[in-house]
C-alpha cells in the first residue's frame, strides 16, 4: 500500500491528511505531530483568555479518535527528527519510517525577543493549547501582564486580558499598533478602543531585558520607556517558518526563509510537498513571496497538496490576503496592502476614500464604515485597501480581495450593484462611495498619484 | 542554504526593514495618536543611501530588477488580471451626472 506521511497537525496538515484519505481511501496516510491535540483553533485562544469564549473545549473541532475512525494513522506526541530523501524515510524515536509521498506542514514558531532574560519562566507564547490552558489557570492569580509586540496576536491578547480585568501594558517599537498591516489614519480609533478596555500603550518603545525573581520567574520588563512590573509576559512578535527539517533535508528555501513551493505545493524534491506556515506564497500583485498568512490559507494549501498527490491537477493562486480582526472592540481589515506597504515597496497608487454606513441611517445600530482603496494610477485597477468600523468589514475585504485578483477597477466598483436592506445595508455601498469619490476627483484632475 | 540564497534573503530582510522604517516615520507624522518609531542604532548607510536611491527608481525598473535578482516566485503563474476590458462610464458621464438632479436620499427611496 502506498504511504503518504504528513508532518504536522495544524490546519494545513489536517486538511492534507483528511482530504488525501478521502480522495484515495486505498492510501495509508500517517500524521505525525509533536502535540497532544489536533483539530483545534489556536486563533480562538486569545478570546478564551479574555473570557469572550467560555472554554477551551469550544475551540476543538474534532478528536484524534475521530480521525482514526476515518482511517488515518495518527502518531500523536511524536517528533520527527530527520528526513532522508534518498531512502524515502523519516526518523521518529530513532526508528526510520518509510514514505512514498511526504507533506511537510511543520508550521511556525514565534520569534523570541532578542534580549537578556528571554528564557525566564512566565514568558508565554500563544500557540499550544495545552500550555494556554495552564497559563489560563495561572492568570486567575495574576494582576499585571506585559504584552510584547503589537501585531495581531499581541493586540488580541492585550484586548482580551484587559477585558478579563487584568492590568495590561502593551509594548511595541512601532509608532502605532499593527503598524505592519495598518495605516496610521486608523491608529486613533484602534488605540482609543484598546485604551477604553484598559490597555496602556507604550509605542515607539523597545524592550531591553526581562527581569526575573529569585525563583527564575519574570517579574519585570525593562524598556526604553521605563520598567514595568508584571506577573507574566505574553509575546506576539513575528511568525517564523519552522523549516529546520526541510533545511536539513536540503529542500530549497526562498527569500523569506520559508520553504519554496510551486503552485501545486511541490517542493524542490520529487514526491515532497509542503503547505501552511512553513511555505512562502507569492503576492498576487507583484509575485514577491510572503509568509505569515492565515489558517484559512493553510487549510486551502493543504487541500491543494492532497488533490495533486492523489492524481489531480489543482493550482493554488498567488494571494491577495484579505485580513480582518477586532482590536479592542473596533473592527479593522484590509486586503493586499495599505499605503504603508505600498509606499515601502514603492508601488505608485491613487487613493479612493469614502465613508458609508453599515445599515440604513434610520435603522438602530447603524455605524460608519471607512473605506480606503488603492488603485493603479493609469488603469485604476485595485491594488489594495483598508476598511474599518462597524459590521461587514470582513465581507467587504473578502470581496475586494477577489475583485482585485480579477482585475476590477474603480470604474467597476463605482457602478457596482449592492444590497439595500435597512437592517443589513444602506442605499449607498461604502465601497461605491469611495470609488465614486475617486472618479469625481479624477474628473477634476485632483486624483494625485502617491 | 547556498551563499546566493543567503545573500538574497539578507538583502530582502535588510532592505525591507529600512524601507518600512522610513515610511513609518513619514506616514505617521501628524496623524493623531501616533508616535515616532523606536530608532535603533546602525543602518546609517541603508537610510542615507539605499532608501533614497530605491525611491528614485521607477516601479517598472524595480520590478525588473527584483525578477533578475531572483526575488520573485518561480513555478507560479502570474494572475490574469484582465479577464475583459473593464466597464468604463461613457466619456460624457460627468456631464450626464451633473445634468441630473441630486442623488435620491434613502428616505425618498424607501418603499
Amino acid at each position: 500500500m502506498e504511504r503518504v506521511v504528513v508532518i504536522g497537525g495544524g490546519g494545513a496538515g489536517t486538511a492534507a491528511a483528511t482530504i488525501t484519505k478521502r480522495l484515495n481511501p486505498a492510501l495509508k496516510v500517517s500524521v505525525f505531530t509533536e502535540f497532544t491535540d489536533i483539530a483545534y483553533s489556536p486563533c480562538g485562544i486569545p478570546f478564551v483568555h479574555g473570557r469572550e469564549i467560555p472554554s477551551f473545549d469550544d475551540l476543538f473541532l474534532s478528536t484524534v479518535e475521530r480521525y482514526r475512525e476515518d482511517g488515518l494513522d495518527m502518531r500523536m506526541e511524536t517528533v520527527v527528527t530527520d528526513i532522508d530523501l534518498d531512502r524515502r524515510t523519516i526518523t521518529t524515536k530513532n526508528e526510520p519510517e518509510g514514505f512514498d509521498q511526504l507533506i511537510l506542514c511543520t508550521g511556525f514558531f514565534w520569534e523570541q525577543p532578542d534580549v537578556p532574560g528571554v528564557n525566564l519562566e512566565g514568558i508565554h507564547y500563544v500557540k499550544d493549547i495545552r500550555k494556554s490552558m495552564e497559563f489560563d489557570k495561572q492568570l486567575d492569580s495574576m494582576k499585571r501582564i506585559v504584552v510584547v509586540g503589537a501585531g495581531p496576536v499581541g493586540v488580541e491578547m492585550a484586548g482580551g486580558l484587559a477585558h478579563r480585568g487584568l492590568q495590561v501594558d502593551l509594548v511595541d517599537e512601532g509608532p502605532w499598533v499593527l503598524h505592519e498591516i495598518l495605516d496610521p489614519d486608523v491608529a486613533k480609533p484602534v488605540h482609543d478602543s484598546l485604551q477604553a478596555r484598559g490597555v496602556t500603550l507604550h509605542l515607539g518603545t523597545k524592550v531591553e531585558s526581562f527581569e526575573g525573581d529569585k525563583g527564575g520567574h519574570v517579574c519585570a520588563v525593562h524598556t526604553t520607556d521605563g520598567i514595568f512590573e508584571c506577573d507574566a509576559v505574553v509575546t506576539g512578535l513575528h511568525k517564523v517558518p519552522n523549516t529546520a527539517l526541510a533545511e536539513a533535508a536540503g529542500l530549497k528555501l526562498g527569500t523569506t526563509g520559508a520553504v519554496s513551493v510551486d503552485d501545486h505545493m511541490r517542493t524542490s524534491a520529487p514526491g515532497v510537498w509542503a503547505a501552511g506556515d512553513v511555505v512562502e506564497i507569492p503576492h498576487g500583485l507583484n509575485m514577491i513571496p510572503i509568509v505569515g498568512l492565515t489558517g484559512a490559507h493553510a487549510y486551502a494549501q493543504g487541500r491543494v497538496a492532497a488533490v495533486n498527490i492523489t492524481g489531480g491537477d489543482l493550482a493554488y493562486d498567488p494571494v491577495w490576503v484579505p485580513w480582518g480582526m477586532v482590536a479592542g472592540d473596533y473592527t479593522i481589515g484590509g486586503f493586499s496592502m495599505g499605503e504603508n506597504l505600498a509606499k515601502s515597496i514603492g508601488i505608485p497608487y491613487v487613493l479612493a476614500k469614502g465613508v458609508g454606513i453599515t445599515k440604513a441611517r434610520y435603522y438602530p445600530g447603524a455605524e460608519k464604515t471607512f473605506v480606503k482603496l488603492l488603485a493603479e494610477p493609469d488603469t485604476l485597477r485595485l491594488i489594495g485597501g483598508v476598511i474599518h468600523g462597524g459590521e461587514g468589514v470582513k465581507e467587504r475585504c473578502d470581496f475586494l480581495a477577489f475583485a482585485a485578483k480579477r482585475g476590477a477597477t474603480l470604474y467597476d466598483l463605482a457602478y457596482m450593484e449592492n444590497i439595500y436592506s435597512p437592517p443589513i445595508g444602506a442605499l449607498f455601498e461604502p465601497i461605491q462611495i469611495a470609488a465614486q469619490n475617486a472618479l469625481a476627483a479624477q474628473r477634476e484632475n485632483k486624483l494625485a498619484v502617491a | 542554504m547556498s551563499s546566493l540564497s543567503d545573500a538574497r534573503r539578507n538583502l530582502r530582510e535588510r532592505s525591507e526593514k529600512h524601507l518600512r522604517r522610513a515610511v513609518l516615520s513619514e506616514l505617521g507624522r501628524g496623524q493623531p495618536s501616533t508616535v515616532q518609531p523606536y530608532q535603533p542604532k546602525g543602518g546609517r548607510l541603508w537610510r542615507a543611501l539605499f532608501v533614497p536611491v530605491y525611491r528614485r527608481v521607477p516601479w517598472s525598473a524595480k520590478e525588473r530588477a527584483m525578477g533578475a535578482l531572483g526575488m520573485t516566485a518561480t513555478g507560479w503563474k502570474a494572475p490574469e488580471r484582465e479577464p475583459a476590458e473593464p466597464w468604463r462610464p461613457p466619456a460624457d458621464m460627468a456631464d450626464r451626472v451633473q445634468a441630473k438632479p441630486a442623488a435620491p436620499t434613502e428616505a425618498a427611496s424607501d418603499s
